[in-house]
């Protein structure tokens, strides 16, 4: 707490002489969206500059006199400005994609400037834009920006066609997932097999592995910052896309020109129109869908004020006939509002929703019931930046979350229930956070902040205590907004970079998080039913403290990047079930939990090509998970369930020709850690597996190449269309879903059996853009 | 054309496959497992005991025939629960004593574990009805029966279910259902049961409800979901009554039955 208040004080105050400041925006010439990253350099003054923030606003501060600006954004021609400096000036830029096609679809996944991975402050922030992601092959054919950051090192996906991911050693339920601010409770479509995002509709992602901001709270291990994109200002635009499993389809067009717009982007699944085929009519009753819409507007009042509402609505449909049926959906709407209150502050207030639901149903009419859960948040967060002079530049800001939690309601008609409503539980979840970038002379850029992050489970509600069986020993009840539990710490961040020459550099970065919500997760893959908890009497805060070193160095002007970093992360106050707990309809279901520590270590690494017709990475990471529970395995250590000790991704990209493009990935990692059998007995007539430790064994390693070919046939200025063939398995591997130990129905016979869930799958998509 | 389209729909949802594989496992030391059931309709005391063998070992599980077994009630009696063979012991002709506890003391070679278990009161079993459902994906349809029973009101009661088909009786672990009467305490209850495969016309259906302990409730639930395919991610062995490490369970249960035949 002393050292960062120390640090404060360090903020450097430069010369006194006669200053004044010129801000504005960078802007895409052709569709008016804002250009976030773009940099404002001065000619005549080496080491001066400035960054344009998520809105595109940019701000710098110089004495009297005549300058060149030269504004650069990646993927598009740098421009120079002259100006004469003698009074605060605003200058709004527009940048120009260059008529050179070579030049745009080469692959962009990181640079703003073509070595800022060397001298940003910014400890390994992964950043990808759909546009550098599109000839990636994956399953479907369908782009995925989620399944294309688990190519990258220290991000692993969760499993074969999930898009559940772990970032560092952590869970699935420890990054925090946001949609234009909003956070996204379950990032999943169709059990996993597609994200949320659709590609259309995004702008850019990054994802933040350590020194995370301070801005961004609330998840233990990383920060996933979707943007939606903001609509063509400029005129009306329709894309789309046709594959074998889903189509979409956007439009987007100014309300008024160059003062504002929107775009509508909507994506629907049909699998199951081919049950509709089907003979029978249980199978054409089957359901198995996903639909999702992303809508955003926005609008400029005048120079200063700027506002946007953006929204998304998703939902998954599972059924069989009238058997059974399973629905569940995310939405959010996030409503801002810009406002440059002067030349060097940048004001933003949004106001977001965001609700999580889902619903069972089991039989129809009389016999019916259903279930049905959701996890509900009102958000109000401000922040502003404060562009203190061009080694300075302040973020500060605070957030207060009103989160409902609806456990679980049991409905229907069927007379031998009882109408159950488990609790609604409350909290209101606290932030504030400062945070400085700073320049200190031309070698060390300092990213420094403090996060304060508070949370308060209140009622009205019951609290529970139980005894170490989980039964309970004292029931408490308290009143409306009456606080239950008050939990809450400081989170100091830092992340520094020190540039040895213009090729090479070094960064240190640490970071503290806590997270209050935990979702008890008990299957194999990321299932809607996976329940959210909050922190409360029972359920402490986990946290987070990681270390993280790394070295980067850019060889051959730029064309190839090298990156190693290490790290350090240990956990606190982390969850598990008991055997055999119960986690639907229970409102003990805090009985049911044990408590641990965890800690995660390991190397990554990764080579990156980024110029020429050939183009990708290779990323290799050596880590290990572990945790460690009193209740469980006998109180010795063991393997996290993604402790994946090696794992390595290549990702090629190679342009043939102005027509086609060829890609390729091909991953490779350490099966996952998993508890099988050490022995077997009777119980009733039926052989059960004996179990002597936690996690004690491996699945069989996982590998698999996708194969990719993207053809464009560019018909001309008003409209392109390209056709993209994908192979998802080429060598047809049958990779591991699920071992099952288990008696053969035949012989009586004890047996382990693998399921694969895919092997080769070919798919065809067909995109449009009509401009 | 159709059932072209049809195909590639099904293929593209579900392209899974099976296959057996070698799993090199290691050894676990040898556990006693004790299976000790006290059914008070019968007034026995049935008990097993065997030991734990190697996964894909396929010989029977080894049985131990040297245990010192006694049963004793709430009052402090203890009867022995005698060898019959192979790894079986039989006390008969012990009459229960509803909501009391009972207590099963098993010494094998000098270790000595013990369970306790409450018989409850039975639940009287109302009847048997059946209802038609479609098959699922083509297959053929067929009846399910329906547990009917009135759940005694402001107490926690725990029933384990067992069906037969005209002469065969459904009594391994997979076969069980469990019903507690958390989201039905003091309802009329009305549950259809489904086995692997329906009923036809004709055929008869028994079913017998057990009466048993919470703790039997949770340890049927919990070794069901590690048995047969059934896929959790973080697999334990079940929590039992015995304490001193043995595997398996002691019930003591009280059972209700009715019959009917399907037409």
């Amino acid at each position: 707490m002393r050292i960062t208040l120390f640090l404060f004080v360090l903020i450097s105050f430069t010369s006194f002489g006669q200053k004044f400041t010129i801000s504005g925006s960078v802007k895409d010439s052709l569709n008016g969206e804002d250009l976030f990253g773009a940099t404002i350099k001065v000619k005549e003054l080496s080491n001066v500059g400035a960054l344009t923030n998520s809105y595109g606003f940019y701000s710098l501060t110089l004495d009297s006199g005549n300058y060149t600006l030269i504004i650069r954004s990646t993927g598009y021609d740098p421009k120079e400005i002259p100006v004469t400096l003698d009074q605060d000036m605003s200058i709004n830029v527009e940048l120009n994609i260059p008529q050179d096609v070579q030049e745009i679809e080469e692959v962009k996944v990181t640079a703003v400037k073509e070595n800022d991975n060397i001298t940003s402050s910014e400890m390994n922030v992964t950043k990808f834009d759909p546009k550098s992601i599109e000839t990636i092959p994956v399953i479907f054919g369908e782009k995925d920006i989620m399944k294309t950051m688990q190519l990258t090192p220290g991000v692993k996906s969760a499993g074969e066609g999930n898009a559940g991911f772990y970032v560092r050693g952590g869970g699935t339920d420890q990054n925090l997932i946001l949609l234009d601010e909003a956070p996204v409770y379950n990032a999943s479509h169709l059990l996993g097999f597609f994200s949320v995002f659709n590609s259309d509709a995004v702008k850019d992602v990054s994802l933040y592995k350590s020194g995370i901001p301070a801005q961004y709270g609330g998840r233990a291990s990383s920060v996933m910052d979707v943007k939606m994109r903001d609509g063509n200002m400029k005129k009306f635009d329709v894309s789309g896309g046709i594959g074998l499993i889903s189509s979409r389809l956007t439009l987007e067009a100014p309300i008024v020109k160059d003062k504002g717009s929107f775009i509508i982007s909507g994506r629907r699944s049909y699998a199951d129109l081919f049950l509709k085929l089907a003979p029978n009519e249980d199978q054409r009753n089957t359901k198995l869908f996903f639909y999702d819409l992303n809508a955003k507007a926005n609008y400029r009042l005048g120079e200063k004020d700027r506002i946007f509402l953006s929204g998304y609505f998703g939902r998954d449909k599972f059924g069989f006939s009238n058997i059974f049926g399973f629905n569940w959906g995310n939405s959010t709407a996030t409503f801002r509002w810009n406002h440059i209150i002067n030349q060097k502050l940048f004001s933003n207030t949004s106001v977001i929703y965001s609700n999580f639901d889902y619903e069972f149903n089991i039989g129809s009419g009389d016999e019916g019931f259903g279930i049905k859960s959701s996890i509900e948040d009102w958000n109000i967060k401000q922040d502003f930046s404060y562009f203190l002079n061009n080694s300075n530049n302040l973020k500060f800001g605070f957030q207060g979350i009103y989160h409902t939690f609806r456990p679980g309601a049991l409905n229907g008609s069927n007379e031998s229930f009882n109408e159950v409503v488990l609790d609604p539980r409350y909290a209101l979840e606290v932030s504030a956070y400062i945070q400085n970038e700073m320049k200190l002379g031309a070698r060390w850029n300092i990213n420094y902040g403090l996060r304060y992050a508070g949370f308060d489970l209140i009622g009205k509600g019951n609290a529970y205590e139980f005894d170490t069986d989980g039964n309970v020993t004292d029931t408490l009840t308290y009143d409306r907004f009456e606080s239950i539990k008050y939990q809450g710490g400081f989170e100091p961040r830092l992340s520094m970079s020190f540039v040895l020459t213009e090729n090479n550099s070094i960064k240190l970065g640490y970071n503290r998080n806590y997270q209050f919500l935990h979702q008890l997760s008990n299957s194999t893959t990321s299932s809607p039913t996976d329940v959210w908890i909050p922190s409360s009497n029972n359920v402490k805060p986990q946290i987070a403290d990681q270390i993280a070193m790394g070295y980067y160095q850019n060889v051959k002007s730029n064309t190839y990047s090298i990156s190693t970093e290490v790290y350090y992360k240990f956990l606190q106050n982390q969850i598990d079930y008991k055997n055999g707990a119960q986690t639907i309809l229970n409102d003990l279901v805090e009985g049911e939990l044990v408590y641990g520590t965890g800690k995660a270590y390991g190397v990554e690494l990764q080579i990156q090509k980024k110029k020429g017709k050939l183009t990708g990475w290779i990323s290799y990471t050596l880590s290990r998970s572990l945790r460690n529970f009193d209740a469980i395995n006998n109180g010795k250590t063991f393997s996290a369930r993604q402790d994946r000790i090696h794992d390595i991704a290549i990702v090629l990209m190679y342009k043939l020709n102005e027509h086609i493009s060829l890609s390729s990935s091909w991953v490779y990692y350490t099966g996952d850690a998993v508890t099988f059998p050490s022995g077997k007995y009777e119980v009733n007539g039926v052989y059960i597996p004996y179990y002597t430790e936690r996690n004690g064994y491996r699945f069989p390693n996982y590998h698999r190449l996708d194969l990719g070919l993207t053809w464009y046939m560019k018909d001309s200025k008003k409209f392109e269309h390209s056709l993209n063939f994908s192979i998802y398995n080429a060598y047809s591997r049958a990779n591991a879903f699920s071992i099952t130990f288990q008696e053969n129905e035949e012989t009586g016979n004890t047996e382990a059996v693998k399921t694969t869930l895919f092997k080769i799958i070919p798919s065809i998509t067909y995109n449009f853009n009509l401009k | 054309m159709k059932q072209f389209l049809y195909i590639i729909g099904l293929t593209l949802v579900f392209s899974s496959c099976q296959k057996v594989i070698d799993v090199d496992l290691n050894e676990a030391n040898p556990v006693h497992v004790i299976e000790a059931n006290y059914s008070a309709e019968d007034s026995t005391v049935n008990v097993r005991i065997t030991i734990t063998s190697s996964y894909f070992d396929n010989n029977p599980s080894p049985e131990v025939n040297n245990a010192v077994i006694e049963i004793v009630d709430a009052s402090g009696v203890a009867i022995p629960v005698p060898f019959i063979s192979n790894g079986n012991y039989m006390l008969t002709s012990y009459a229960p004593q509803f909501n009391t506890e009972y207590t099963i003391n098993v010494n094998i070679d000098g270790n000595t574990y013990t369970a306790t278990c409450v018989m409850s009161d039975p639940v009287q079993l109302d009847s048997i009805t059946y209802q038609y459902f479609d098959g699922f994906f083509g297959s053929g349809g067929g009846y399910t029966p329906l547990l009917n029973y009135s759940d005694p009101a402001g107490e926690s009661n725990y029933y384990q279910v067992i069906l037969s088909r005209n002469d065969t009786t459904f009594n391994t672990l997979d076969d069980f259902f469990t019903q507690d009467d958390q989201l039905t305490d003091g309802n009329y209850v009305q549950r259809p049961l489904f086995l692997k495969n329906f009923y036809q016309l004709n055929d008869s259906v028994h079913m017998e409800m057990r009466t048993i302990d919470k703790r039997i409730y949770d340890y049927i639930d919990q070794a069901q979901s590690i048995s047969g395919s059934q896929n959790s991610a973080a697999p334990g062995n079940p929590t039992n009554n015995w304490n001193n490490g043995a595997l398996g369970y002691f019930s003591a249960y009280s059972s209700s039955h009715q019959s009917v035949i399907i037409q």
